[in-house]
């Protein structure tokens, strides 16, 4: 079977460029909006480049995949000590039987959703192997060139959403301590329990609809991972930078941004940041050419 | 009772101790700082309030002594080892997070977050 090559116009995650320039190219124009988003791009221009997502109802899930399988040093304990393709199982059937997929498959539900898991936990253990770059960003542009397999690594993700919040739903139920999105997540009308969240919200992401912010914590906390989003136009609020969830100590967050957390974007670090890798400042200057001053320390 | 978008949120109070890294004669902590009551708080990309010359964290650096210990980008810093933060200026600020005989600092900060709305809501109740 003719396979075509992985080309530009093909990726679902697009090469890193440079945030100023796309800010300038993709902002002109001097309205209020324009000089505000502008503005957020150019407070974290020197630190991080920018890599444009596939614009579909998937992209929160992708841009937060890519950033897992681009930076992951290591598996993580949850998915280190389990068999998730068994988890599929355990799931009700309820859900299974409503699960939609974006493509064709001759097997059962169950089995699919079965190969989804077994393929995240693949993937996700050979990234972690590549010690280079080189080899990790060959990796991911194989992943990300809009094939099946990529949606069946983003169905993976949903899963693990729909397992988190049932788990979490019978914690709260039981009044143990859980996580305060939580509250968040099961106050809406049209989501009190995890089977109306599934029908009514997580079966329709990538569909019909995207992610909501609360629905970013519950991607996050399934993950154990922390988001960090750049909300470009909450630039000029305390929300201008957005944890999501924000109690997972320690973490080294994974940077998205969004220009009206409708899209979300992939942050990667610049290169030629004021920082090595060892976090050591390269020099010790302000920033040229903007008027207030910041110190690297 | 539900979330309303737009509602203000409240500040979290993290306490967070960098462990500096000794690079030679340097001590690393791994973030960048905006901000103090000599500069220009307009220009503050973090902050609600345009008037709030206070000091905010405006990168910090991947895998660095900052994030390590759990400081993030937007964190606004209220107070290090003690000493205020509130009301100085920027180089005063560089100053106490920078002194040569100090390994460790003790900050404290305030963030805030989606869940933050949410803790407020319930205590209404």
């Amino acid at each position: 079977m003719k396979r075509a090559a992985v080309g530009e116009t093909q990726s679902s995650v697009s090469a890193a460029e440079d945030l100023q320039t796309y800010s300038r190219r993709e902002w002109k124009g001097n309205t209020t909006k324009s000089l505000l988003i502008r503005k957020g791009y150019e407070a974290i221009a020197s630190e991080f480049n920018l890599c444009r997502v596939r614009g579909d109802n998937y992209c929160a899930l992708r841009a937060t995949l890519f950033q897992v399988l681009s930076q992951s040093k290591q598996l993580p304990a949850w998915l280190h000590d389990s068999d998730i393709s068994k988890w599929a199982k355990e799931m009700h059937s309820d859900f299974i039987t409503e699960w939609q997929f974006p493509f064709e498959t001759s097997m059962s539900k169950l089995q699919h959703l079965e190969q989804c898991l077994e393929l995240l936990k693949n993937k996700w253990q050979e990234a972690v192997q590549y010690k280079s770059l080189e080899d990790r960003e060959h990796m991911c542009q194989h992943v990300f060139r809009g094939h099946d397999e990529e949606y069946e690594l983003l169905e993976a993700l949903k899963f693990l959403m729909l397992r988190t919040a049932i788990q979490l739903h019978s914690d709260m139920e039981k009044g143990s301590d859980v996580p305060e999105f939580c509250w968040l997540l099961f106050a809406r009308d049209s989501s009190k329990c995890p089977k109306t969240f599934f029908t009514n919200h997580l079966r329709h992401v990538g569909f019909s609809g995207g992610l909501e912010q609360v629905e970013m914590c519950l991607l996050g906390y399934s993950l154990q991972e922390m988001i960090q989003v750049v909300r470009l136009y909450k630039c000029d609020t305390e929300e201008f930078i957005t944890y999501y969830p924000n109690d997972h100590k320690n973490a080294s967050p994974l940077c998205l941004l969004t220009e009206d957390d409708g899209h979300y974007n992939v942050l990667v670090p610049k290169k030629s940041s004021k920082f090595d890798a060892y976090g050591r400042p390269k020099w010790n200057q302000s920033s040229g050419g903007q008027p207030s001053i910041t110190t690297c320390l | 009772m539900s979330f309303i978008p737009g509602h203000p949120v409240t500040a979290v109070v993290q306490r967070i101790e960098i462990h500096k890294l000794r690079d030679g004669d340097n001590l690393i902590l791994g973030f960048s700082i905006g901000g103090g009551i000599d500069q220009d708080p307009g220009q503050n990309p973090f902050s609600e309030d345009k008037t709030d010359k206070g000091i905010y964290v405006t990168r910090v650096s991947k895998g660095g002594p900052a994030e390590v210990a759990g400081l993030r980008m937007g964190d606004k810093i209220m107070q290090v080892n003690g000493w205020d933060m509130t009301m100085v200026t920027h180089d005063q600020a560089r100053k106490k997070l920078t002194k040569k005989n100090e390994d460790v600092v003790r900050l404290l900060v305030t963030r805030k977050s989606l869940e933050t709305v949410v803790r407020q809501s319930m205590m209404q109740h």
